[in-house]
């Protein structure tokens, strides 16, 4: 457990801060000397310049048409082609990344504190809320993450607020019951019962103790599920439950290209290629963050 | 008996040039004959001849059922008689109205099913089926005959149908014809399999038979061998449901397939026509693809909002999503290639050719008070073709400042909404036999909840109703279009031609010119190489 502590930067009493910097900085120089995690960071800068900047990176506005100009094969003016209303591709895929990280990270983010407040609360307060909150978790994580998204959809509608929900309500049972495992061990050590006994409150014994023990896999949980949001984001978008028209996603540019996708391959493969690259990324980042904060990794 | 390694290769050799030789017309064998034919939906809708309004529907109800007249196969500007000897001359009656008395062929079959044998199609039945027809609770087209009758005749196998005014035949004809509720129900047939079970499982006199419906893959019907105008030459059809398009053109590619309902793109038609071995059919009848605005709406009731959106309109960029020949312009809601719609010139002589005009719509809106637009929701339609029509439209308006915020929904699920007057604007895609039918359903106040405009030109129809003169009749349903494009009610976009592709050895056996079905026509006549 020692190790868990000191890896996840947690801070048992009386760990001395300059130890714990020491420890920050192995862990940075332990995930840069793991190259395949290094690759997948540039690339997710690389994704965020491309979302932040998109007004100023497009070459086009993704919206306005040409319908005389579309299915055009990629040229100098539009590098990846036109699609079927005349809108360049690349623009579109462009400002299609603004939807998939908000929607990814953004997801990830409601699904980690909905799950990490009903694992810690279940793993805590054990007893009869223990185990409604664990069977309401378990019931959720009997869905497939499809079909948890559709059915949240169905009931809320399309949209991108609805989808993030959406996807976050769907990636909260797997954060409550990884965050819902440590913390049964963790509330027997003898600094949470030194704790309770100098009367902290519990809030105080959560928020101090045990969050910052569980942080690290709930960061590694947090970096893996936000390629999958992004690839649940895209399924959704090609089944046409995701964002509505006329935002660029890059699920529903595969969808609209796949009827061409004999005689115009790219209209689909370049939105393709770009989900491919957002869930490499962060898929490789998780690895790298497994590496270096999970303690069960080691 | 030994055999030596040579002989067994041999032997291997032979057998495998054998299966090849054998095998490979087998990859084209048609299950006997059956024709494999895919269309755009994921299931039926409703199989009930007078209630199919799904292209699926249709096509399927048509391979089932007859009418007393029938359109000449391939074409939808000519009848020819089919249940009935001949088409009759009407005959005006001195209470003024008008009857049309029709001979029943005789030797007519029904289709047999589970409690009731094949049997003749009797006067009987076509009472039995037109009065279904005319009543709402059992058709949605009883609207088309309000007002009508219908008896027995004097003669063997006569039967009258009287309507109250007289009325042209291009306006009677289509009414007891193969569409909609022209389609002649056996009574038998439906009292045995009961109207709830009907919708699935529907039993006609056509040339093929109605086997089986698995849901969400394929209706399958058999040859009708005692048909009447003779055996078809298929053993069956089957029509498989397959909703993506790629997913068709693949199975099509890979022999699953004979014939597929295509895509409503000039270039995909043509690319699938270049391939060995296929062949696209680009064929009337047009849908056409209009604009209904509803001039009730808190916004769109002041005029110079409908002119302003009108000036943000180019049908140029609805048609270049279908390019020609697939799509085509039209200058009203009523096309020009059925009598009553405005050509281009008509238009234009009458002042409503609206062009687009950017800068002319922001002046218009502004004047209106919405200087920096508006907001308005809008229910699209998963389908393509409406769902292309709605972006394109979110585009143009997006110009003038208007944000149209687009929710797309199932079909059937838009068709419920737009009803309830969910949409300011509401795009419909639509063939119609009539401008009569046009003018009715969506502009009168008969229309009802498809009066989506809440703009009526009821007598500018009822006049043209009761004019005999066919030029006449079409001079006042131009001016009902006229009346509707002057008051910004509607405006017509375009018409899409259907799009089929089939494998060379399908062939429809008549020309395919326009079909009011929205397939093919597949029937006795159809064969397979």
């Amino acid at each position: 457990m020692a190790t868990s502590i000191a890896a996840a930067g947690g801070s048992a009493p009386g760990t001395p801060k300059k130890a714990l910097i020491s420890q920050r900085q192995r862990a940075f120089r332990s995930f840069m000397r793991n190259k395949a995690a290094v690759v997948g960071a540039v690339m997710i800068v690389f994704l965020v310049i491309m979302a932040v900047f998109a007004p100023w990176i497009a070459p086009y506005d993704p919206l306005v048409q040409s319908t005389i100009n579309k299915f055009q094969g990629p040229s100098s003016a539009h590098w990846l082609g036109t699609d079927d209303y005349g809108r360049d591709v690349l623009s579109r895929i462009i400002w299609g990344t603004r939807v998939a990280l908000q929607v990814g990270i953004f997801s990830v983010i409601i699904g980690a504190v909905i799950g990490i407040t009903l694992g810690v609360t279940a793993g805590y307060f054990g007893g009869v809320i223990d185990n409604v909150l664990m069977r309401i978790v378990d019931i959720m994580l009997s869905f497939p993450d499809l079909i948890t998204g559709l059915l949240v959809m169905a009931v809320l509608g399309a949209g991108k607020t609805k989808l993030i929900i959406a996807i976050g309500l769907t990636v909260a049972p797997r954060f409550a019951r990884i965050a819902y495992g440590p913390v049964l061990g963790l509330k027997e050590t003898e600094y949470i019962e030194a704790a309770r006994a100098i009367g902290q409150s519990t809030p105080k014994i959560i928020n101090r103790h045990i969050l910052p023990n569980i942080a690290g896999e709930m960061i590694v949980l947090g970096s893996l599920w936000t390629a999958s949001a992004i690839r649940l984001e895209a399924s959704l978008s090609f089944i046409g439950l995701g964002v509505p028209p006329p935002t660029p996603t890059w699920g529903q540019m595969i969808r609209d290209g796949a009827v061409r996708l004999s005689d115009l391959p790219l209209l689909s493969l370049a939105p393709g290629a770009a989900l491919l690259i957002a869930v490499f990324a962060f898929n490789l980042v998780g690895d790298g963050l497994r590496d270096v904060l999970d303690p069960r990794a080691n | 008996m030994a055999i030596t390694r040579r002989q067994f290769t041999q032997l291997i050799g032979v057998g495998a040039i054998g299966a090849a030789v054998f095998k490979a017309p087998a990859a084209f064998a048609q299950d006997g004959g059956t024709l494999r034919i895919a269309m755009n939906t994921s299931d039926i809708g409703n199989l009930d001849p007078h209630f199919a309004s799904g292209s699926q529907d249709r096509a399927i109800v048509d391979m089932i059922f007859n009418g007393l007249v029938r359109y000449v196969p391939g074409k939808s500007d000519e009848f020819e008689a089919d249940l009935a000897e001949a088409i009759p001359d009407p005959v005006t009656n001195d209470d003024g109205t008008q009857s049309w008395t029709f001979t029943l062929k005789s030797g007519v079959k029904t289709h047999a099913t589970d409690g009731a044998d094949s049997a003749d199609l009797t006067v009987d039945d076509l009472l039995f089926s037109f009065t279904k027809a005319a009543n709402a609770e059992t058709s949605a087209y009883a609207g088309n005959y309000a007002g009508w009758a219908f008896a027995a005749g004097d003669g063997e196998n006569e039967f009258v149908v009287t309507v109250p005014v007289p009325i042209s035949t291009s306006l009677f004809l289509p009414n007891v014809a193969n569409y909609s509720g022209g389609y002649v129900i056996p009574q038998a047939a439906f009292e045995a399999v009961g109207a709830e079970a009907f919708v699935s499982h529907p039993v006609g006199t056509g040339p093929f038979a109605f086997v089986a419906h698995t849901p969400q893959l394929s209706v399958e019907l058999t040859a009708h061998a005692d048909f009447f105008r003779g055996a078809p030459q298929l053993a069956g059809v089957n029509v498989m449901f397959q909703a993506d398009a790629t997913a068709r053109e693949l199975a099509l590619q890979a022999g699953d397939y004979d014939v597929i309902y295509g895509v409503s793109e000039s270039s995909w038609a043509q690319r699938l026509d270049d391939l060995d071995g296929f062949t696209a059919d680009v064929f009337g009848v047009g849908e056409v693809v209009w604009l209904n605005f509803n001039i009730e709406h808190d916004i769109l009731k002041d005029v110079k909002v409908r002119e302003a959106i009108f000036k943000a309109i180019s049908r140029d960029n609805y048609v270049a999503l279908s390019g020609a020949p697939v799509g085509e312009k039209v200058f009203s809601v009523v096309p020009a290639f059925l009598p009553g719609g405005l050509s281009e010139e008509d238009a234009e002589a009458a002042g409503v050719n609206y062009q687009q005009d950017i800068e002319g719509a922001k002046a218009l809106l502004a004047e209106a008070g919405y200087p920096d637009g508006f907001e308005l929701d809008m229910i699209a339609s998963e389908q393509t073709a409406y769902r292309t029509t709605s972006e394109v439209l979110q585009e143009e308006l997006r110009q003038i400042g208007i944000t149209v915020n687009l929710e797309v929904v199932q079909h059937a699920t838009m068709h419920e909404l737009i009803r309830q007057d969910r949409n300011a604007i509401t795009i419909y895609i639509a063939f119609r036999p009539t401008a009569d039918i046009y003018l009715t359903q969506f502009f009168s106040t008969d229309g009802g909840v498809t009066n989506f405009s809440k703009f009526t030109v009821n007598d500018l129809r009822d006049q043209a109703r009761g004019e005999l003169d066919a030029d006449a009749q079409a001079e006042l349903w131009r001016q009902a279009n006229i009346e509707i494009l002057q008051n910004y009610a509607g405006y017509g976009l375009m018409f899409q031609n259907q799009v089929f592709v089939r494998r060379d050895e399908v062939d429809y056996g008549h020309e395919l010119t326009a079909v009011v079905q929205l397939y093919p026509g597949i029937n006795e006549t159809t064969s397979m190489g």
